[in-house]
């Protein structure tokens, strides 16, 4: 039995020019530890996706099922990561993690929430950092504080919304390992479900990657199985021959509709 | 490459001295500063004392001169607490009975504000119902107030607070309002999607975002209180620092009348400096 199961899932909106529906048929069968890559084109409804399995989107049709349960409502079992940190700006890197823990782990003591707060702070290494504010920090560390934060409050799926969209590449690069080396340390046991539009990423990351259509009522193109070697790393894992026949295939699923046809240059330059 | 380093060297440093005047030490910069600002101040307060001498010239003493004046205000404020009884008390006196009620009416009034608009930001149906009433009476002008606080409390003093609690409680309101309704998704998610209580949103996440505008609602609303108490007090009498005006009229001391118009103006002068230095420590960035 599957352990996230998404049935014939259909969103709309209603706005001022009528219904507007943002994806449609979707069906997705998601394993207990998998990691799973939702990639597409902007507009293409895969925050959407997302949201209706954190429980902030209600389903028009069809039902998001969470082991074994129906998702009503966002709950303490699935962390976010939110696309812009989404961290709150008045409070300290250890105060952000800590009131996360502190709503989200009722039944610890006090004593059993600091070290929680510090265990994970210490994983991404910003313990140093703690007393500092979100603007006072890089990009790449506010999201490494919305990363353990998400993994703190210690839930078996996690929501990853374009995580490391605004980051440079090599930040980029580093997290990447980060968030696998956590997921190491949780044996492999949490469910990743992350929204991207970097391929790379994707590949590097994912068990699966499901590629949308172009919206509105956007549905699921393809899904590509990743059957890369863990663990994986940068160097190495880049020149496999699997991971260049995937990203040739996303390529083409992804690209085909945005190449340039070089005729219309032939003909700007003849009228020129 | 070489070229261009030796293009920009020059550049920056000038750049850099520009900022400290020619290598000036810090301090000394700050206190050219403070003392340039001091200058104009005293260029306009002269600017605006010329204007009035030549005023109360040319009126023939209808107006009286800035010297007269001068010498009524220092004697007001030379002794400002001495008391000789019901219709003869020192300025400081007057003032701080009026402060005493723009408080306690500016105290009300906030405490009625805050959770008002709290709610009337947090909540559609809260907006919907109140904010009809909010604009019927917000322009509503405290005179005209004067006779329901009459009537409720039977008292000139209670109806004098009345009065600034009704007219000064909008900007708070309705700033606060704005605060909350402007709330970010983002943050509203965080608090959703790790199941904050009902408790830890308000302190933890709409609180302080609307605390920065909240602080410059009562900012304004000092004002209007400030701006209030002299009416009220004129209708009310008995003491403080608008029933002193009227009673100078009375009197026909025009030199006390403009005395208590310099002290009016440097008192509210001086309540919105505290309340703006309080907005600044608690305005963040993100």
């Amino acid at each position: 039995m599957s352990y996230l199961k998404i049935e014939n899932m259909e969103i709309a909106f209603q706005t001022m020019k009528g219904r507007f529906v943002a994806v449609t048929d979707i069906n997705l069968d998601i394993e207990r530890g998998q990691i799973v890559s939702i990639i597409g084109h902007s507009g293409c409804g895969k925050s959407t996706i997302m949201n209706a399995i954190a429980g902030m989107t209600f389903p028009t049709g069809g039902r998001v099922v969470l082991d074994g349960k129906e998702v009503k409502g966002p709950g303490p079992d699935r962390g976010i990561v939110f696309q812009n940190y989404s961290l709150l700006p008045w409070l300290t890197v250890y105060e952000n993690i800590y009131q996360a823990v502190d709503a989200a782990l009722r039944d610890l003591s006090k004593h059993e929430k600091k070290e929680t707060v510090e265990r994970y702070l210490r994983m991404v290494n910003l313990w140093e950092h703690r007393e500092k504010y979100p603007k006072q920090i890089s990009g790449g560390m506010k999201q490494r504080v919305a990363i353990a934060r998400a993994f703190a409050i210690d839930p078996e799926v996690l929501l990853l919304d374009e995580p490391f969209g605004a980051l440079d590449a090599l930040t980029k690069a580093s997290l990447h390992i980060e968030l696998l080396k956590l997921w190491n340390l949780t044996h492999r046991s949490k469910t990743i479900f992350m929204v991207t539009h970097d391929i790379e990423e994707a590949i590097f990351l994912s068990d699966r990657i499901i590629v949308m259509n172009n919206g509105p009522a956007a549905t699921i193109r393809e899904v590509e199985e990743v059957h890369l070697p863990r663990p994986r790393n940068k160097k190495e894992t880049v020149n496999q021959p699997e991971y260049i026949a995937v990203r040739e295939r996303l390529l083409s699923l992804l690209m085909d509709k945005v190449a340039i046809d070089e005729k219309d240059f032939y003909k700007e330059e003849a009228a020129a | 490459m070489k070229k261009s380093v030796t293009l920009t060297t020059p550049v920056t440093t000038a750049l850099m001295s520009r900022d400290r005047s020619e290598g000036l030490p810090f301090f000394l910069v700050r206190v050219f500063d403070v003392a340039g600002a001091l200058i104009y101040t005293l260029l306009g307060f002269s600017l605006l004392t010329a204007i009035w001498y030549v005023s109360s010239t040319v009126t023939e003493g209808g107006l009286p001169t800035p010297l007269a004046t001068f010498q009524v205000f220092w004697e007001l404020v030379k002794d400002p607490f001495y008391d000789y009884g019901p219709n003869d008390k020192g300025i400081g006196l007057q003032l701080a009975s009026s402060l005493g009620r723009v408080s306690a009416g500016f105290l009300l009034g906030s405490l009625f504000a805050i959770p008002v608009g709290v709610l009337m930001g947090a909540n559609a149906v809260c907006k919907k119902i109140f904010y009809p009433i909010v604009q019927i009476l917000k322009p509503v002008s405290p005179l005209a107030w004067f006779p329901i606080g009459l009537v409720a409390f039977e008292s000139a003093s209670m109806a004098t607070i009345f009065i600034i609690f009704i007219t000064s409680l909008w900007p708070t309101l309705i700033n606060t309002a704005f605060g909350v309704a402007s709330i970010p998704d983002d943050h509203k998610n965080v608090a959703k999607a790790f199941g904050f209580s009902k408790w830890k949103y308000l302190t933890k996440v709409l609180m302080p975002y609307s605390l920065p505008h909240i602080i410059t609602g009562l900012r304004l609303s000092i004002g209007v209180a400030w701006l209030v108490i002299v009416a009220g007090e004129m209708l009310s009498g008995g003491i403080g620092i608008g029933f002193f005006v009227w009673d100078s009229w009375n009197a026909l001391s025009l030199e006390k009348v403009i005395s208590a118009i310099l002290i009016i103006g440097l008192v509210g002068l001086l309540l919105d400096r505290g309340f703006s230095f309080v907005e600044k420590k608690f305005t963040y960035s993100s």
